[in-house]
């Protein structure tokens, strides 16, 4: 080796480490702000599907537009990732300045601190004061409600009437009504198609409950008896004896998939319990026109308990250094007609009475329906609750001891109780 | 590491053999460059390793929800997972069962067939590649899809059971058989350490073998006293290999449960159950607290496993 190429080398290694280093710097100060040209740039962050991605692509673009001035960059991810990656960026100091988030992490992210007050930022007059006021804690503003969905039994009526069965009267069933009328379709159809594909969804127990007086979450505590959570359990227990569901393991089998994976997706259920934006997807997939029905009743029950759920919430950071520019976008997003018109129901149906009236006409034929129930249900409908901390983990613990009762690894009794421990201990702190 | 060796080693070897202080002068200037070379990975193993490594020592004792900051509750995380934490308990049983059971089966495996394979088949080379081939694609989350498609309760195995008038259970999704299923995935990507007996084969002397079948040893005889003893080190080597990757596994459980651990547990690895702590229950102290256990684990059993290998491991050239 000469000296001359050692020369050489040593300065290509002096140029790679300041390169190297430059580059660590840029992409620490990246957080910070504004873009070069003196525009405000905003964070926007968001999960989703592409469909969802191409469509906020678009509105953050008529924003820009109307607002030349502030610059919205979104940052998106698959929704099982997506807590993960924000909460990362929040621990780094590095929070995005408008966050999407839902009804479970909402306690989670205000209790911590995180999110700003918006009352009086943005403009809530025209909104759905149910569904905002779930966005409201200890008298603050924090979440304003992107749109509302109700959880609801999906229903192909078409193959309830060729299993030989009449479809029933969703304002006075039972859940006897339901279960019998299930077992009966899977006979009727030769096993073909089965009555009803069951969900651990912590909806259907929060309806269930309500309907026996008791609430999923009484603020800081798990508000369902060992009784309620065993009568629940038996319900699974009766599909799955009188077949009117697949058994426990091919029923977790399909419980893990997607909507249009679903049995009623595939055509091979009458029935499931969804959240009603599903419908389209539902609808689409299995190519049969379905129907929402209310869940069905307790005997002597006198309430639904059945509610409207912030499809998501739009939070700003505390710590934002363009709260203005931040509320501004919000009010765009949930009361500006235009945004509406391209974001449709994408974010749940709007909860906005005048945006909705202008893109009615707009909206597919499934969003049509889902709105028609949700009107006629309306007067029903009990209060949202927002779950308190911890609640993320809930979910989780009670699919994991409805499993441990279905495949007959634990007594409902021993469960219950071991449920209740836990999922208490998971939101007491 | 073996950078850092290879470069110094370089150094040394090019330096000249004449003159005093211009040679140290040279080989200051050689080491300053190697040092600027190496710049880039000294950046990348203090900032993207041991500081985290020790950031995750400190929050271990910490009570850190990610969102807010990290609280010192000395060793309350080491405790709690002793004492009153079962599903810590069952995600460590779930992980021995599985290392247990699937790093043997899966060295058998390896080792069989890396014998037939050193038969000196035709197209040894295909066939090699054809059973290499998991190996790169096991751990993969295409492949964890694609396995709970194969082993569902109308997936392909049940389709070729039914053929014969058996009906299969739910592979994946009965909690009395999805770790199982995982476990014959994991011995199926037995290509790796195949490979590495392939070549391990490879360095025995075919005069021993010439030399136990004058001596009348057989087949069997010949696999019992030369293959075997003469194999040891690259066994162990693919054990302590083995062991430790197999109780790192994660994507498996993670894509074939859904990232629930489920049905019911049954498949709740302990790097999965770590997972869900820090990054769904918000408990990043825990997590972390989780982590170095494991890392004393896997460092306890490697250390067994060095310290066992006096008694059976034979290296050819100590006696």
């Amino acid at each position: 080796m000469s000296s001359g190429k050692k020369m050489w080398s040593a300065r290509v290694g002096g140029a790679l480490l300041s390169a190297a280093l430059l580059a660590t710097t840029a992409a620490c100060g990246g957080g910070s702000g504004d873009s070069a040209d003196g525009k405000v740039k905003l964070r926007f962050s968001y999960w989703g599907s592409d469909s969802r991605q191409k469509l906020t692509e678009q509105v953050i673009k008529k924003f820009e537009e109307k607002n030349p001035t502030i610059d919205v960059e979104g940052e998106f991810s698959d929704w099982s990732s997506y807590y993960e990656s924000l909460s990362t960026k929040v621990a780094g100091g590095d929070a995005p300045d408008v966050m999407t988030i839902e009804i479970k992490g909402l306690r989670e992210y205000a209790g911590r601190g995180i999110l700003a007050d918006l009352a009086g930022k943005v403009a809530t007059s025209d909104l759905d004061a149910k569904v905002l006021g779930t966005g409201a804690l200890d008298g603050k503003q924090y979440a304003v409600p992107s749109g509302a969905n109700a959880f609801a039994l999906v229903a192909n009526t078409a193959a309830v009437e060729k299993a030989g069965q009449k479809a029933p009267d969703d304002a006075t069933w039972t859940w006897d009504d339901y279960l019998g009328l299930a077992a009966k379709i899977t006979e009727g159809s030769g096993g073909k198609v089965y009555g009803t594909q069951y969900t651990f969804n912590s909806a259907y127990l929060t309806i269930f409950a309500a309907q026996r007086g008791e609430k999923f979450f009484d603020g800081n505590k798990i508000g369902v008896t060992p009784e309620t959570l065993k009568a629940w359990w038996g319900n699974f227990q009766k599909l799955i004896q009188t077949k009117g569901s697949p058994d426990a393991a091919k029923s977790a089998e399909v419980d893990a998939n997607s909507p249009d994976q679903s049995l009623l997706g595939t055509g091979t259920a009458a029935f499931g319990m969804w959240w009603s934006n599903q419908l389209g997807t539902l609808s689409k997939a299995s190519g049969q026109e379905l129907t929402l029905y209310r869940l069905p009743k307790a005997k002597g029950a006198t309430t639904s308990g059945m509610f409207l759920q912030p499809a998501m919430y739009y939070t700003t950071s505390a710590k934002t250094e363009h709260a203005a520019e931040a509320a501004k976008f919000i009010d765009f997003l949930v009361n500006d007609p235009d945004a509406g018109a391209i974001l449709l129901s994408d974010r749940g149906l709007p909860v906005n009475s005048k945006v909705l009236e202008a893109v009615k006409s707009k909206l597919p034929p499934a969003d049509v329906k889902t709105l028609e129930f949700m009107d006629k249900i309306r007067p029903e409908l009990v209060d949202a609750v927002v779950p308190p901390k911890g609640a993320s983990g809930v979910e989780d613990i009670l699919k994991r001891y409805s499993e441990e009762v279905l495949f007959g690894r634990m007594t409902p009794d021993d469960a219950a109780q071991k449920f209740l421990t836990e999922a208490n201990a998971a939101i007491a702190g | 590491m073996a950078d850092t060796v290879a470069v110094e080693r370089r150094a040394k070897a090019s330096g000249p053999v004449t003159g005093g202080s211009r040679t140290t002068e040279r080989k200051r200037r050689e080491a300053r460059a190697a040092y600027l070379f190496l710049a880039p990975w000294f950046v990348g193993l203090f900032v993207i390793t041991i500081g985290p490594i020790l950031a995750s020592l400190y929050l271990s004792f910490t009570d850190y929800s990610l969102l807010e900051e990290a609280k010192w509750v000395g060793f309350d995380n080491y405790v709690k997972m002793f004492t009153e934490d079962p599903r810590f308990v069952s995600s460590l049983k779930v992980t021995t069962i599985y290392v247990v059971v699937s790093v043997p089966l899966q060295l058998a495996f390896a080792l069989a067939l890396a014998l037939v394979l050193d038969r000196g088949l035709r197209g040894l080379p295909i066939y090699r590649s054809i059973f290499y081939l998991p190996s790169l694609l096991g751990g993969s989350v295409a492949i964890a899809i694609l396995w709970r498609k194969v082993f569902g309760a109308e997936g392909l195995v049940n389709a070729v059971l039914g053929v014969f008038g058996i009906q299969g259970p739910g592979w994946v999704s009965d909690p009395d058989y999805a770790l199982g299923t995982l476990i014959l995935l994991h011995v199926w990507t037995f290509g790796a350490p195949m490979i590495i007996f392939l070549a391990g084969l490879r360095q025995i002397p075919s005069s021993y073998y010439e030399a136990a079948s004058v001596d009348g040893a057989g087949r069997l005889r010949q696999f019992r006293s030369i293959t075997l003893p003469l194999l040891t080190p690259i066994i162990f080597f693919n054990l302590v290999l083995e062991v430790i990757k197999s109780f790192q596994s994660f994507t498996q459980s993670f894509i074939v449960s859904n990232g629930s651990g489920g049905p019911a547990d049954s498949t709740l690895f302990y790097t999965l159950y770590l997972y869900l702590k820090g990054f769904k229950n918000y408990d990043m102290g825990y997590a972390a607290a989780m982590a170095w256990v494991l890392l004393l684990i896997i460092a306890g059993l490697t250390g067994v496993n060095f310290l066992a290998s006096k008694y059976w491991v034979f290296y050819g050239d100590s006696k």
